[in-house]
């Protein structure tokens, strides 16, 4: 389903990974762990085609998408959801034109119905018209994952979506997070330098060691 | 809370530095003083000379004529101006009917500066003379064809002439002596006439008017004649030459640049002596060849460049009336959409 | 708390009444009805000039508006050959007064011009009046204005988070998609600020619009002060010009709605990047923009220049350019003073209508013409004299007309618009929190102003002040009338030979205004490059 081969990247004049290899089946929800500067988001940036690399290749469900550390295919066009680690919710926008921003290409009760569905799937409904900063740090995170679903991604990308919130509110989103995930059953690639995080969200979780994967 | 400390600093530190840089030159008392909407270039120059043949020192502020005169009626008896200069008759009737001039008949000047080119009253002086006449293109113009301001009304020029805007002084005074001279009615006429058959957009100044003739975008135009001694100089092979109009008629619109002592004036002996002297031959022949104009004083002979476009007659409307038909000959234009 | 608010209440009202004083005079003026000249005006000039003017507000707004935010957006978010570069010389036009700009223009693209004259003569195109219709002017306009909306846009787009663009990216939006629904709408208040400037900047013109003798507002003005003598029916016609430009405001402040929008995350990162064609493309744009509002022009006046040094240059520019520093530096000190204490934030301010009002009203001056705001100074003190000598005291309008000190409060009057609005913008970016923990920290006012405030609103200060600099510099008609003895200034100079129709030898003092402005201009952009690298 996805295939990351033989990935380097120089990170401010350091090589932070080399040789990196990455192989996902449909619906695996992954877990990448690493201290920060490690290369994580490196890696993360380069499968979503916003940053180049020295070296590396991606294939996403058959389409090579990037090939010798360059991008074939544009952001645009990958098919690939993020969710960032500061969410990077439109700030002008209410939830609803957060969520339908993706499939404006649908039509408007296409749109409708599938905002329903996806707020109800992480469990905020009736919060169309509210914008972002009218929301808590948690339901921020769960519209972003909304956002970043809505246009049925092949791979979603989750970059430390975590970080910003306390300990005791992340425990219990970290499980939710995971039913979503696996409600919606996409490929799913989340970074993170929490050990605990990683392994209550994903299947298989994986670290970088001398700038290569290692699966644990 | 304490906004109030940080406005404190800073109105002290405003006060301080408005104080440190407000070292005035101190206007001392046996200068004049003088106001001027005569440009700084064409005023410097002879009140240098002035300083040097008398001692007495000259300050001068320059700026727009109307809003001089607002200063000066706005700082009345506290003004540091002795003298008013302005250009345009207008301007100077309009200033003496604000009472800021006061009656200066000197025998000097009396001999020098012909009645019909001061206030009857002795509040201005005229100082020198200027014509608005017809500039045309010699390569498009027969001069047979041109006569008066009112011809160029005529059909004949429709689509060939170019005017420069009615919003400055000098179309006004023109525009004034039209109504003087052709009653209100025909002046309308003519005014329209005029916009009719305009080639352009009226132009802002009139080195421009004379610009665009030399383009071929228009074929005659109004300037002063100044400005067409200024082209000369420049490019003494235009195709451009003056026609004098109205040669059979009224004359050539002529207006004045002058000046007044002011009412207010704390130095009239010294004013006066620089008026005197501004009147005189030497000043005189300075004046006139500073801008191209025609001295006043007509005792002396105008400047070489000017003498060669020839003798003319000169429109003997009495030059009060340009300021008192001002307001009526700006709504006429404004009437017959002469921009 | 009350106690507090009632003394800051005092202080700021005082400040911004007293910069707004000419508004107060300019509207007094209604007590004196002209009803004659006012009939003459509704009959003649004013249906076609709200006409002209409402097309050249709306051609001017639509044209800064586009190529301000275009220009700030393709610099900021894209990387495009020559884009370092440009960035900073798309700044340079603001250094040209205005009036500069338009007779060089009409120097080159009027019928005598010799852009025109090259195309009637080499291409056999038809010539035409350029000063004919509305086109040219509001293109003039733009190129002359766009720096104010390209500057605050730009500032804005900056301080835009990447990831909100990458995310649109990933959500599959196009640049175009992403400039018009994330970083345009995002922009938004930035550029609403500049333009306002702009219009009102517009509204009060005179220079431009009697070059190119096409009637605005401004003309009725001063044909009713000029030709029929009524500096009643003058300030009243500018009165109404403070009206439009409150409305102004207050329709931007309603478009701008609650939303508030706290992110200050300055990143060099370029979403975009622009290769090949596309990229030489961009760069032949902006390029473009640069060369017809700078570069151009500059090289026309260095030619004028060079033929006229000799005759134009002597010591008195010395004096000049001592006094047009002297001023400049001056008047941008007081008026960012004085901006700077209007536009602190504070909770009195938050719940205050009556403050929020008077400092609105202290930034108006703006756009009254600066022969009008400054007849206002004049007949302000004037009005003081005659309180003062009917209670038995002196005239003191021999101690203030013709000093320093009443220029310099035209000036503060004048720009304070400019100096508030950039220095409010950066008083917004102070998010709340900062406030609130430096009080419970048990920071005093002044504490919190001297370590929190001013520290983070230094960029918009700085900025503040190089801008009224730049615009005292170029001032001319209250400079004109009430600048004492010797105090000429380089604009004045420019006028005076303008006026006469010697441009060769304007241009001397002109380009010495440019030089001058290009440096401040460029110690702006410095400014920003160090803000922005420590942020």
């Amino acid at each position: 389903m996805l295939a990351v081969k033989d990935l380097s990247v120089t990170y401010q004049n350091n090589k932070v990974l080399n040789g990196f290899n990455l192989n996902l089946e449909q619906g695996d929800i992954f877990a990448l762990l690493g201290d920060s500067g490690s290369g994580k988001s490196s890696a993360l940036r380069f499968i979503a085609g916003l940053d180049n690399a020295d070296n590396g290749r991606v294939e996403l469900d058959g389409r090579q998408l990037s090939v010798s550390g360059k991008h074939q295919i544009t952001p645009e066009l990958r098919e690939v959801g993020m969710v960032f680690q500061d969410y990077a919710l439109f700030p002008h926008m209410n939830v609803e034109k957060n969520i339908t921003f993706g499939i404006s290409n649908q039509p408007k009760s296409e749109q409708q119905a599938r905002v329903k569905e996806l707020l109800s799937l992480i469990g905020l409904k009736g919060i169309e018209k509210k914008y972002p900063h009218q929301l808590s740090g948690g339901e921020q995170q769960r519209v972003a994952l909304a956002r970043a679903l809505a246009p049925s991604p092949k791979l979603l990308l989750l970059d430390e979506p975590f970080s910003s919130l306390d300990k005791n509110h992340r425990n219990q989103l970290v499980s939710q997070v995971r039913s979503i995930l696996k409600k919606a059953q996409v490929t799913s690639i989340l970074v993170t330098h929490d050990e605990d995080e990683a392994n209550a969200l994903a299947d298989k979780v994986g670290t970088i060691q001398n700038k290569q994967l290692t699966i644990k | 809370m304490n906004v109030k400390a940080l406005i404190l600093s800073t109105v002290i530190f405003s006060v301080l530095t408005v104080s440190s840089i407000t070292a005035v030159q101190a206007v001392s008392n046996d200068s004049v003083t003088v106001y001027s909407s005569r440009k700084e270039h064409l005023i410097k120059p002879l009140f240098e000379v002035f300083t040097k043949d008398t001692g007495i020192k000259v300050d001068y502020l320059t700026g727009k004529g109307g809003a001089l005169i607002e200063r000066l009626k706005l700082e009345g008896a506290s003004t540091q101006a002795d003298m008013f200069m302005t250009v345009d008759a207008g301007n100077l009737w309009y200033a003496g009917s604000q009472d800021l001039f006061q009656s200066v008949q000197t025998e000097t000047i009396k001999s020098n500066i012909p009645s019909h080119l001061r206030d009857p009253n002795g509040l201005w002086t005229g100082l020198s003379i200027r014509a608005r006449t017809i500039v045309y293109s010699t390569q498009r113009v027969n001069p047979s064809d041109l006569s008066t301001y009112a011809d160029l009304a005529t059909n004949k020029w429709k689509g060939r002439l170019c005017l420069r805007t009615s919003k400055k002084i000098y179309t006004k005074s023109l525009a004034a002596s039209v109504i003087y001279n052709h009653g209100e009615d025909k002046a309308g006429d003519i005014v329209s006439g005029w916009v009719n058959n305009l080639a352009a957009t009226p132009n802002a100044k009139d080195s421009h008017v004379m610009n665009a003739i030399l383009a071929g975008q228009c074929d005659v135009g109004l300037v002063n004649t100044y400005y067409f001694g200024r082209l000369l100089s420049k490019n003494p092979n235009a195709p451009l030459k003056l026609f004098w109009a109205n040669q059979d008629t009224t004359g050539v619109h002529v207006n004045v640049s002058g000046a007044g002592i002011t009412k207010h004036a704390s130095n009239v002996a010294g004013a006066t002596k620089l008026l005197e002297w501004l009147s005189s031959a030497k000043a005189q022949a300075i004046y006139g060849s500073l801008n191209k104009e025609y001295p006043a004083n007509q005792n002396i002979a105008s400047d070489e460049v000017v003498s060669a476009w020839g003798s003319f007659k000169q429109d003997d409307m009495n030059l009060a009336q340009a300021g008192i038909l001002q307001a009526k000959a700006v709504r006429l234009m404004q009437i017959k959409g002469y921009k | 708390m009350e106690k507090n608010c009632f003394k800051s209440k005092i202080w700021i009202s005082f400040l911004a009444l007293l910069v707004a004083m000419p508004i107060f005079v300019v509207a007094l003026s209604w007590l004196f009805p002209e009803h004659e000249l006012w009939a003459h005006f509704s009959q003649t000039l004013l249906p076609s000039l709200i006409g002209s003017t409402a097309i050249l507000l709306v051609g001017v707004g639509v044209g800064v508006t586009l190529l301000g935010t275009i220009l700030a957006y393709l610099v900021v978010m894209v990387e495009f050959p020559g884009r370092q570069w440009l960035e900073w010389a798309l700044f340079l036009p603001f250094a040209i007064p205005a009036y500069v700009l338009a007779f060089v223009y009409l120097g080159v693209f009027d019928y005598s011009g010799y852009a025109q004259v090259w195309m009637r003569e080499v291409l056999g195109l038809p010539g035409f009046d350029i000063r004919a219709g509305s086109w040219a002017i509001i293109l003039t306009f733009v190129l002359v204005f766009y720096p104010y909306v390209y500057m605050m846009a730009r500032a804005s787009f900056k301080r835009q988070k990447i990831n909100m663009i990458e995310a649109g990216k990933l959500l599959g939006a196009s640049p175009l998609r992403v400039f018009f629904k994330i970083s345009l709408p995002l922009a938004r208040p930035a550029a609403a600020a500049g333009l306002l400037v702009t219009l009102m900047e517009t509204l009060a013109d005179f220079g431009v619009v009697s070059l190119f003798n096409y009637d605005t507002f401004t003309t009725a003005i001063y044909s009713a002060w000029g030709d029929f003598r009524s500096i009643e029916v003058a300030a009243q016609l500018a009165s109404l010009l403070v009206l439009v430009a409150f409305f102004l405001i207050y329709f931007e402040k309603k478009a701008r709605g609650q939303a508030k929008y706290y992110s200050a995350d300055v990143s060099n990162k370029k979403p975009y990047h622009a290769t090949g064609v596309v990229g030489w493309l961009i760069a032949l744009f902006v390029f473009g923009v640069f060369m017809l509002s700078f570069a151009m022009p500059m090289l026309q006046l260095v030619i004028w220049g060079w033929e006229s040094v000799g005759e134009e240059w002597s010591a008195k520019y010395i004096d000049l350019i001592a006094s047009t520093s002297t001023l400049t530096i001056a008047a941008a000190l007081i008026t960012v003073g004085i901006a700077t204490v209007l536009a602190l934030p504070g909770h009195c301010k938050q719940d205050s209508l009556w403050l929020k009002g008077v400092i609105r009203l202290a930034t108006l001056g703006y756009a009254l013409p600066g022969s009008v705001m400054a007849v206002g100074l004049l007949y302000g003190i004037n009005q003081i004299s005659a309180i003062n000598m009917y209670f038995g005291g002196e005239s003191i309008n021999h101690i203030i007309f013709g000093s320093i000190a009443l220029l310099l409060f035209a000036y503060v009057s004048r720009f304070m618009a400019i100096a508030y609005s950039s220095i409010e913008a950066s008083a917004q970016q102070i998010k709340p929190v900062f406030t609130q923990s430096a009080q419970l920290l048990g920071a005093s006012r002044l504490r919190l102003i001297w370590q929190v405030y001013l520290p983070m609103m230094t960029p918009g200060i700085l900025a503040g002040g190089l801008l009224v600099a730049v615009d005292v510099m170029k001032e001319l008609p209250a400079t004109y009338l009430l600048r004492p003895f010797g105090w000429d200034t380089l604009a004045i100079q420019v006028y005076e030979l303008s006026a006469e129709g010697l441009y060769e030898r304007a241009a001397v003092p002109a380009l010495i205004m440019v030089v001058f402005g290009s440096i401040l201009m460029l110690i702006f952009q410095g400014l920003d490059k160090k803000s922005s690298k420590t942020s």
